[in-house]
Parts: C-alpha cells; sequence; structure tokens
C-alpha cells in the first residue's frame, strides 16, 4: 500500500514538473510574439510603473516591461542551459566511453585529468576561467562546459566499465562486432535511459550557475534580459521595489526545483543515481 | 597450411597464463598462474568435456582458446595456424569459426534487442546479406534451435532461460564455426531443460560437423556428450583420457572429488564404491 502511494505521488510530481517545465519552454520559444513590448526599449517616463493592463507586471527601473523580460529570460536561461548540458555531455560521453571501453593508458591518463578538474571547487574553475576568456555569455558557457563534462565523463566510464564486464560484450567481439560498433551497439544504447535522468538534474544546475554568474556580472550582460541579470539590476531598488528582485527570483526558483524534482523522481523510478 | 600429418581442429600447446595481480611499491608483483603448462587437442567433429572446480582455470583456458586474452607463453592452433601470431585480416577470418555460449544466458544478451538483432549480429559483421535474405536466415536459424520464426521479434525478457539459451546456441551457429566453446552451457538450467539442450547440441554437431569444447563441472553432462574428457585442477591438466571406463578407475584427487560430488540416484546407493556407466550415459538424465 505504502510503495503504491509513494509510486503514484512519483508520478503526479513526473506530471506536474514536466508540464510546468514544458510550459517554460514554450514561453521562453515563443517569447518574440507573446511578449507585449520590446524586452530592451527604455521608457523613462513609466519606470518603477506598478502591475496595469499596459505593464502586467509593471515595469522596472528604466520603465522596461517586468514580463517581456522574464519570458525572454526564460529563453536565456533554457536556451544555454541546453547548450551546456548538449556540449558537456557529447564530450563526456565521448570520453567516458572510449576511457571506459579502452582501459589501460588512456582511461588513466583520462580520468587524472578529471581528478585534477573535480579536485578545485567547480565555482572557483568557472571564475578562473572567465578570468582568462572574459566575461560574457559565450565564454561563461565554454566555462561551464569545460568544467561540466568531467562528471559525465566520470558516470559514463564507471556505468561502461560495469557493463563491460557483461557477457554480451565478449558475445559481440566473438561475432566479430569492432570495437566502434560494441560502443554504439550495445554500450550507448544501454546506458542512454540514465541521461534523461541525469540530464533534468544537470541543465537545474546549469541554470543556477547561469544565473549566479550573471548576477555576478561575469556572464550575460547589460541589456540583454537575463534572471540572475535581473536580481543584480534590481537589487538597488529592494526597499521601496522587491518585486523586481521577487519576480526573477521566483522563476529562478521554480525552473530548478521544477528540474530537480523531476530527476529526482525519475532516478527513483527507474533506479539510476547521480555522481560516481 | 602447414603440413602436419595429424591436424587437429584445436590444438592448445604448452599454454601458460598469469593475471598479474596489482603491483607493490618497488616489488613485482606475486604471479599465480592461472594456467600452467596447458596442452590438449580436439579432433574434427569430436566433443572434449573440459571439468574441474571453480578456479580451476578452465573459463580461462576458454578465453584464450577464443582469442580474447593473449596467453602469457604457449600457442593456441586452430587447423594448425597459431592464433596469436596471425595477421588481423587472417586473424578475423579464422575467428568466425569459433563461436562461444555461456553460462549466463541472460547476461549474454543485450537485454534492448530483439531475438533477430542477437542473431543477425554475427551475420551482419561477416556476411553480407540483404535484408529480407537475412531475416530468412535467422528464421530458419531459430527452427534449427527448436524456436520458432515467429519468436523473432520478441525481446531477451520474453524468453524463458531454456529458451534464451537456444537463442545463444542459435547466434553461435549462425556463422557455422568449427568450434564451439560451451563454456558452462548448461549449467544454470533445470535438469530437464539441461537435457533438452545437451541433446540439441548433440544434433547440431551432427548436422553441422561442429567440434565442442564442453567446459563444465558437471561430470554426468560431460560424459553425455563428450568423446574425451580432461580434468583440471589449478591451472593444470591432471587427467586426460579419451575413454570414460579408463578416467573413471583414475585416482587423481580432482577427478574422485567430482566423481564423489555426483549424487547417487538412490539414496541406499550412496555408499556404492565407484559409480558406474551406467549412471553416467545418456538415458539417466532424461
Amino acid at each position: 500500500m505504502n510503495n503504491l502511494s509513494s509510486r503514484f505521488k512519483g508520478k503526479r510530481v513526473i506530471m506536474i514538473c514536466g508540464s510546468l517545465l514544458i510550459l517554460f519552454g514554450l514561453a521562453g520559444l515563443l517569447a518574440p510574439w507573446i511578449s507585449p513590448h520590446d524586452p530592451i526599449r527604455v521608457n523613462l517616463a513609466a519606470k518603477l510603473s506598478p502591475p496595469s493592463w499596459e505593464y502586467l507586471l509593471g515595469t522596472d527601473q528604466l520603465g522596461r516591461d517586468n514580463l517581456s523580460r522574464l519570458l525572454y529570460g526564460t529563453r536565456i536561461s533554457l536556451g544555454f542551459a541546453s547548450l551546456i548540458f548538449a556540449a558537456s555531455l557529447g564530450v563526456g560521453l565521448l570520453a567516458g566511453v572510449v576511457s571506459g571501453y579502452s582501459g589501460g593508458w588512456l582511461d588513466a591518463a583520462l580520468m587524472r585529468l578529471c581528478d585534477g578538474i573535480m579536485s578545485f571547487p567547480s565555482m572557483i574553475l568557472v571564475f578562473g576561467l572567465i578570468g582568462i576568456l572574459g566575461p560574457g555569455l559565450s565564454q561563461l558557457v565554454i566555462a561551464l562546459m569545460l568544467v561540466q563534462w568531467v562528471y559525465f565523463a566520470r558516470m559514463f566510464r564507471n556505468m561502461i566499465v560495469s557493463l563491460k564486464e557483461r557477457n554480451f560484450i565478449t558475445a559481440a567481439r566473438i561475432s566479430g562486432s569492432s570495437p566502434w560498433q560494441i560502443m554504439s551497439r550495445h554500450l550507448i544504447p544501454n546506458i542512454l535511459p540514465s541521461i534523461v535522468v541525469i540530464g533534468t538534474l544537470e541543465m537545474g544546475w546549469a541554470i543556477m550557475d547561469i544565473s549566479a554568474m550573471s548576477f555576478l556580472g561575469l556572464g550575460v550582460q547589460a541589456p540583454t534580459p537575463e534572471w540572475g541579470a535581473m536580481l543584480n539590476e534590481g537589487k538597488s531598488f529592494i526597499r521601496n521595489h522587491p518585486e523586481l528582485m521577487l519576480y526573477p527570483g521566483l522563476m529562478i526558483i521554480m525552473v530548478v526545483a521544477s528540474f530537480n524534482l523531476l530527476g529526482e523522481a525519475l532516478s527513483e523510478r527507474y533506479g539510476i543515481k547521480r555522481g560516481s | 597450411m602447414t603440413g602436419i600429418a595429424a591436424e587437429y581442429m584445436l590444438e592448445v600447446r604448452e599454454v601458460t597464463h598469469t593475471y598479474a595481480a596489482s603491483r607493490r611499491w618497488r616489488r613485482p608483483a606475486k604471479q599465480d598462474n592461472v594456467l600452467s603448462g596447458v596442452s590438449l587437442h580436439i579432433e574434427e567433429g569430436t566433443c572434449l568435456g573440459l571439468l574441474g572446480s571453480s578456479g580451476a582455470g578452465k573459463s580461462t583456458l576458454g578465453r584464450v582458446i577464443l582469442g580474447l586474452e593473449p596467453p602469457r607463453a604457449g600457442q593456441v592452433l586452430i587447423q594448425g595456424q597459431d592464433l596469436y601470431k596471425l595477421s588481423p585480416q587472417a586473424r578475423r577470418t579464422i575467428r568466425r569459426d569459433l563461436q562461444v555460449v555461456f553460462q549466463d544466458c541472460y547476461s549474454a544478451v543485450n537485454p534492448r534487442m530483439t531475438a533477430e538483432q542477437i542473431i543477425g549480429e554475427p551475420l551482419s559483421n561477416y556476411e553480407s546479406l540483404s535484408v529480407q535474405e537475412q531475416k530468412r536466415a535467422v528464421g530458419e536459424l531459430l527452427e534449427c534451435v527448436g524456436l520458432s520464426a515467429e519468436d523473432m521479434q520478441k525481446q531477451p525478457y520474453q524468453f524463458s532461460g531454456g529458451q534464451l539459451q537456444r537463442i545463444n546456441i542459435a547466434r553461435a551457429i549462425a556463422l557455422k564455426p568449427k568450434l564451439i566453446v560451451l563454456d558452462e552451457a548448461v549449467s544454470s538450467l533445470d535438469m530437464i531443460n539441461g537435457a533438452k539442450i545437451l541433446r540439441l547440441l548433440g544434433e547440431l554437431r551432427a548436422a553441422f560437423g561442429l567440434s565442442y569444447l564442453f567446459i563444465t563441472h558437471d561430470i554426468k553432462a560431460a560424459c553425455m556428450i563428450s568423446d574425451a574428457l580432461a580434468v583440471m585442477d589449478q591451472g593444470k591438466i591432471v587427467e586426460y583420457n579419451d575413454s570414460k571406463e579408463q578416467f573413471l578407475q583414475s585416482s587423481h584427487p580432482a577427478v574422485r572429488g567430482l566423481l564423489d560430488s555426483m549424487l547417487a540416484e538412490h539414496p541406499r546407493n550412496r555408499h556404492r564404491e565407484l559409480p558406474g556407466l551406467s549412471d553416467l550415459s545418456g538415458d539417466s538424465a532424461q
């Protein structure tokens, strides 16, 4: 009975978080068509105006429409988080599969590189890379990608090592399959389900990181609307206009929480754990 | 081919193999020989039963024979050709003659593939068949092993253990190999299914002219199917005999251990000195 209700709860969490995220995704995708105003057009005559029919969520200190900026911000956050996820997944998958399958010195070299990168707190490493590359969105994406791939690589490597011991890999070798065929036919299809689960958790982290770095002025630059940057711009007005920080903060919380809850529910449902 | 007068299907000459333990600081790794000076041969169309308890090195020998692990020393000759001294192309050609059936039929198949993909894998690697031709070939193979061509689209979880082992056998015979290593191929099945699979293997041997290396710890099963028997203990062949009668008289402790482990058919027979040949013939397991 207990088991049944928890399973149902898991299913409900997946439904709710999944549809919320689809909603956010659509909002980001359709931002140019559904935003009532241009998110970067300055209108000082209407600055800091309260919610009205014209400006549903009011305006910021430069008279820009808050709702439009939030919608465009969804685009940046989700879009670039997906980009970071895809890039680090690609690099990590390749490194992990090659490392796990080949073993030997290549495995040792790649894993020591991962150890090296993982031995720094990841934020410090991102700061360092931004310091070298300079602030900006594309630099931020590169920096986060360079830090994130090692976690994927380590995880996939461990999965491959345990899969490799299974007899069907030996049978495939005996059947005359090349290492490349073994990877693409046998190894990668068997770790795909976990990519979905890990991916949802990873997206939450990536969105947090983008926002955090933008808040510090190291990521998205003004006037591009982004939640972290909006938090930063709104912080001078926290006494009289806390909503300027509240809106983007709520958006970050909702999206990240949805991703994390979805990831947790999926991993519980399919028995996949994050990390090495 | 070299002109050796008696050319065996498989000949293993003085094979020694070691798994290096992790190396200690400044001290060379302690080496335990998993195989030491193993020699045996299998004639074409015959079956050698390789017996021994767990850890005796039977499966390692199987892996060495299959070309999966180069041994530290010694030779593996397939019809007179040294498996580990061939060019990669020649080795690829000769490898299609060597196939394997594992004990754990569930882990021997990719859980995400259909029976058609599993059996079709060696075919697609070695034969250039059209999609239709390959489908027909897989259907014929399924019928060869006592399944139906309609099972083609099923996935491993839809088969029972015995059926899945038949799929593994179908994959092994897909390329019409000359030697199949049966690594405890019936040990994880129940008596009835095991006997059925053994009978199937016997039929396939007659039909395709196969040779078997039958690795097992089950002396009854080995006697059912084998023409010659060898016993391994701690990496060495301790008994090697073409005749089952002489084999049963052997006094080596490892052989005695195997014979003693056999349960008598009836408790009142359990103190009998030696199991007779009638216990070891095929009839009793059917």
